[in-house]
């Protein structure tokens, strides 16, 4: 009976939630497309590329509502622990990341990364005990991250406009699909699901939340510090991420940036001589 | 492959040498030598941008890198640092975008008042992280003939994953400025460009609002 009670409150929250997202994309709707007569708000507007952005404001909300009462009070704790034990809990998150990250190492055409994929896996899982030591990197066989989106993106689909997810954060229709798929074909959550041990995914998907979170809280904080519109940051921010993450960090050269034009206006002042005149 | 017809056309082309094609052939050469020295020109530019970033790294270590400084102090030294390796205009009006053009004299004074501001406040503790003891500059690699990125890592205690820090280094032939720190693919003058235009839109197009946020911004991170 009690139990039944819980299941039905559980549901109604759950339905809560998803009413009240819901509710959110009629009531805020979509940002308003610029005077077509002035080209260089038409050329912003599309580079932006967000043309969901006052619901996704208000999503981007809601997640550091919910981040600031859960998810970095727990990571927050989570960093007290010895470093030693931190490190541990990494190398067993990403090493049973290891078989979709082969997957789309293969998807990509990436044999050589696949290969190291493999072999990664192999060394951590036996010799590292169940991928609690890096054996691999500690022989110098360096790990990296892919993910569906990044194989989708290296077949030729677009990211389409951003979007700020409920729970997961910034992302697009692609990013989106990408980890639909990566979550569908874990091995671990497939194992865990038809033998009835669900818990195993949960418990992991919470840890994976909470050491990910860990790892960026000085970034994060940083960006939350120096940003005057932290949602624009972090929408810039990700985009940048993901674009490198594509190019498996090697787009250094295509990223715009200043200019040296300006340098005539008193380049050969040294700093303290600048501000004297100040 | 040339057949014989086309055999005979070429040599009776390389018989009958026109002066158009003697001075054609004087520019081909002529982009030929160019050709052969621009690497050189440019193995000078890559070596001086990144000798420019082992000594900011240096500078940084000496300077900075003391904690027990005070902030006051260390605030000070980055200032005085980020103005002489920096191209503080350049970015301040890269990062204003479009929006440079239509702000007044005034306002471009005053926001690049606030922007060197903004960037020594916010960046003067972990500017030591970026370019301190851990920094290993490891190639460079030439952009323009005025340009160059220096890639460099930064290494990190416990094992964990080195940390890429590229540098956007810009020279005029005596002097380097920094014009871009990417870390990680995530450069900061298109982060703070993305950023800062955000707001002046937020703010009817105006740059005065940016100017406004950018006081009460510094004013907040100064009382810290």
């Amino acid at each position: 009976m009690i139990a039944a009670m819980k299941n039905c409150l559980f549901h109604q929250f759950w339905r809560r939630v998803l009413l009240l997202f819901a509710g959110m994309f009629v009531v805020a709707g979509c940002a308003l497309p610029p005077d077509p007569s002035d080209s260089g708000a038409v050329t912003e507007f599309l580079q932006i590329n967000d043309p969901l952005e006052p619901t996704n404001r208000t999503v981007f909300e809601i997640n550091r509502n919910l981040d600031a009462a859960i998810l970095k009070p727990a990571a927050t704790v989570y960093r007290t622990a010895p470093e030693f034990v931190q490190a541990r809990v990494n190398n067993i998150l990403s090493n049973l990341r290891s078989p979709v990250i082969f997957g789309n190492d293969v998807l990509q055409g990436e044999l050589k990364r696949a290969a190291v994929t493999f072999i990664r896996f192999f060394l951590n899982s036996t010799i590292g005990i169940g991928g609690l030591n890096d054996m691999a990197t500690a022989l110098g066989i360096e790990g990296h991250d892919e993910d569906f989106g990044q194989t989708l993106a290296v077949w030729g689909v677009p990211e389409g406009p951003f979007l700020m997810l409920p729970l997961f954060g910034p992302s697009n229709p692609r990013d989106a699909a990408g980890m639909v798929v990566d979550f569908m074909v874990d091995p671990l959550r497939l194992w865990a699901s038809s033998s009835d041990r669900s818990y195993i995914s949960y418990a992991r998907t919470g840890i994976d939340a909470v050491d990910l979170r860990a790892r960026n809280m000085d970034v994060l904080d940083g960006v939350e510090n120096s940003s005057l519109d932290f949602y624009a940051a972090i929408r810039s921010l990700y985009r940048q991420r993901r674009i490198d993450a594509i190019s498996n960090g090697q787009g250094a050269a295509t990223i715009p940036a200043p200019s040296m034009g300006e340098l005539p206006d008193g380049p050969l002042l040294s700093g303290a001589e600048q501000l004297s005149r100040r | 492959m040339l057949n014989r017809r086309g055999l005979t056309t070429a040599l009776g082309r390389f018989v009958s040498w026109t002066r158009r094609d003697l001075l054609s052939l004087a520019l081909a050469g002529g982009m030929v030598m160019a050709l052969m020295t621009a690497p050189v020109r440019a193995d000078k530019l890559e070596d001086g941008a990144a000798g420019f970033i082992k000594s900011v790294a240096e500078t940084a270590i000496n300077s900075l890198a003391t904690k027990d400084t005070d902030r006051h102090e260390r605030i000070r030294r980055f200032r005085v640092m980020f103005n002489d390796n920096f191209a503080v205009r350049s970015i301040g009006k890269f990062v204003l975008g479009r929006y440079w053009r239509q702000a007044s004299d005034t306002e471009k004074a005053e926001y690049l008042k606030l922007f060197e501001d903004l960037m020594v406040i916010s960046y003067v503790d972990r500017f030591a992280e970026y370019a301190g003891e851990s920094l290993m500059v490891e190639k460079a690699r030439s952009e323009s003939e005025n340009t160059a990125t220096v890639f460099s890592t930064i290494e990190r205690p416990g094992g964990a994953k080195p940390i890429r820090v590229n540098w956007r280094v810009g020279t005029n032939g005596t002097i380097y400025k920094i014009l871009d720190v990417v870390v990680e693919g995530t450069s900061m003058s298109n982060t703070l460009r993305s950023d800062f235009s955000s707001i002046v839109r937020r703010n009817g197009g105006q740059v005065s609002g940016l100017i406004d946020e950018l006081r009460a911004k510094t004013t907040a991170l100064k009382a810290e």
